[in-house]
């Protein structure tokens, strides 16, 4: 329903009114693919990050390896995503019987990948947030607002070709930026694709899982004293 | 031969009182800011009560000091002290809810607890689901949980509910459910703080029995928070009593 509400939103206001460039994409699939890929991450952001505050019934009577609550709220939404995808592929699937002409590629190999580079961010930057929003509960707050700001340096409603020059390097360093233009440009077959910029995004995503889950097994010791 | 369950070794539980974080990232900036200015600190916590543990000069709250035992598998024991004597902190320590600021608890086989009220109920999900959660929790089959559902429902008495949230149970409802979840799924050590308080006379006789057939046919090991009555007194192997966070004698 978001997703679908969005799209809608999107093509009206993005495509209609503002005629931001899609790569040559068509515009609701374009706009599609974007939306499902950012809204598993900022949903799986959002869920994680209040995961002690949310879960504090059953953490202050039981033992069990906390991980075990975002990598649910993870998977879980994997089962949404594929769904979603499962919808994109429909639509490809209609618009290709209508005439439109699609570009898919061999990188649609890599879609494994993607998936998992998107999961692995999504999880390790909301494991470090819910260590964050364990001290400091007010950073919720924050957070649905570095959301909606970080949407808009990922290309989710532009592409990444479209990016002003001397704030692409900013774009760049968003780890999502290379696995969403993957995404597109394997299916799609336009759009900016190159290994560096995956293999980039692959690196900074290790580095955040890593940092996240040494932050949670950190504060998932002591949290109970402090909430 | 009798087995060890579990072993403390010199634990020590410290609440900085002075150090704790407001709990905000906005006053915390605006600590930092006052102090940058040579002002005074806006959120200092009150200021500590000099008898008992506190030690004013550092603001240290001393929970628990030096403590450590054995328990034996198969024992019942009972924890006594009044309120703040560290019964509660030691028992979520023993449940590895939170760790001891020095020492170690060595412990073999699965813990579940009964701490306060409710045993990790999730207050959405229904009776049902939240024994399966428990079941989940402590590495148990489905099927095994399955077999136990029935017993669970018989002796907690809420097999009409059992399809309601239990966020809509009564809290007699509530404990008597966690109480029959904790003894009937499989695990080695039951920790039970308070949890016979609730429940009414007739349940609370239903408990100690269970709890008496549990260490002596299932060779389950029981601690139990007990405040000196009798009946409970008759049947504890064992008694660790805290005076101030100290261990007094066994």
């Amino acid at each position: 329903m978001a997703s679908g509400s969005a799209l809608a939103v999107f093509t009206l206001i993005f495509g209609t009114l503002s005629k931001i460039p899609t790569d040559g994409i068509f515009r609701p699939l374009f706009y599609l693919s974007g939306i499902i890929m950012w809204n598993y991450f900022a949903e799986c952001l959002n869920r994680t990050s209040t995961v002690f505050k949310d879960n504090s019934m059953l953490f202050e009577k039981v033992y069990f390896p906390r991980l075990i609550i975002p990598i649910s709220i993870a998977l879980s939404l994997l089962f949404r995503f594929s769904i979603q995808l499962v919808l994109l592929c429909t639509g490809i699937f209609i618009f290709h019987c209508q005439g439109t002409h699609f570009q898919g590629n061999r990188t649609i190999v890599l879609l494994p990948v993607i998936t998992l580079l998107m999961a692995f961010q999504g999880l390790g930057i909301g494991v470090l947030i819910a260590a964050l929003t364990a001290k400091y509960r007010d950073l919720t707050f924050l957070l649905a607002f570095a959301i909606q700001l970080l949407m808009y340096a990922t290309p989710v409603i532009y592409p990444l070709s479209a990016a002003p020059v001397n704030l692409k390097w900013l774009i760049l360093a968003n780890p999502m930026t290379a696995v969403v233009e993957t995404f597109r440009f394997s299916f799609f077959g336009s759009g900016s694709f190159n290994w560096i910029n995956l293999l980039g995004s692959a690196v900074t995503t290790l580095v955040l899982l890593f940092a996240g889950l040494l932050a949670f097994h950190k504060a998932e010791k002591n949290f109970i004293d402090t909430l | 031969m009798t087995k060890i369950a579990i072993k403390a070794e010199k634990i020590t539980k410290a609440y900085f009182t002075d150090k704790i974080g407001t709990g905000t990232i906005t006053r915390d900036f605006e600590r930092w800011l006052a102090g940058i200015c040579g002002k005074a600190d806006p959120y200092l916590p009150a200021e500590p009560n000099p008898e008992n543990n506190f030690n004013v000069s550092q603001k240290i709250f001393w929970a628990l000091k030096n403590i450590s035992f054995e328990i034996n598998q198969g024992e019942v024991v009972g924890l006594a002290g009044h309120n703040g004597a560290g019964k509660s902190t030691l028992l979520k320590i023993l449940s590895r809810i939170t760790t001891p600021t020095s020492g170690k608890i060595i412990g073999t086989g699965r813990i579940i607890s009964l701490l306060e009220i409710g045993s990790g109920f999730h207050p959405e999900l229904t009776g049902r689901e939240n024994i399966h959660l428990n079941g989940a929790m402590l590495g148990m089959r489905k099927s095994e949980i399955k077999r136990e559902m029935d017993a669970i429902l018989f002796f907690a008495e809420v097999e009409k509910y059992i399809d309601i949230p239990v966020k809509r149970y009564s809290s007699g409802m509530y404990t008597r459910l966690a109480f029959s979840i904790a003894s009937h799924l499989y695990s080695d050590v039951l920790i039970v703080d308070e949890v016979l308080a609730v429940g009414d006379h007739a349940f609370q006789l239903k408990c100690i029995d269970k709890l008496k057939s549990l260490s002596r046919d299932e060779g389950k090991t029981i601690i139990l928070v007990s405040h000196n009555s009798e009946n409970i007194k008759s049947f504890c192997h064992k008694e660790i009593k805290l005076i101030n966070g100290q261990l007094s004698c066994q």
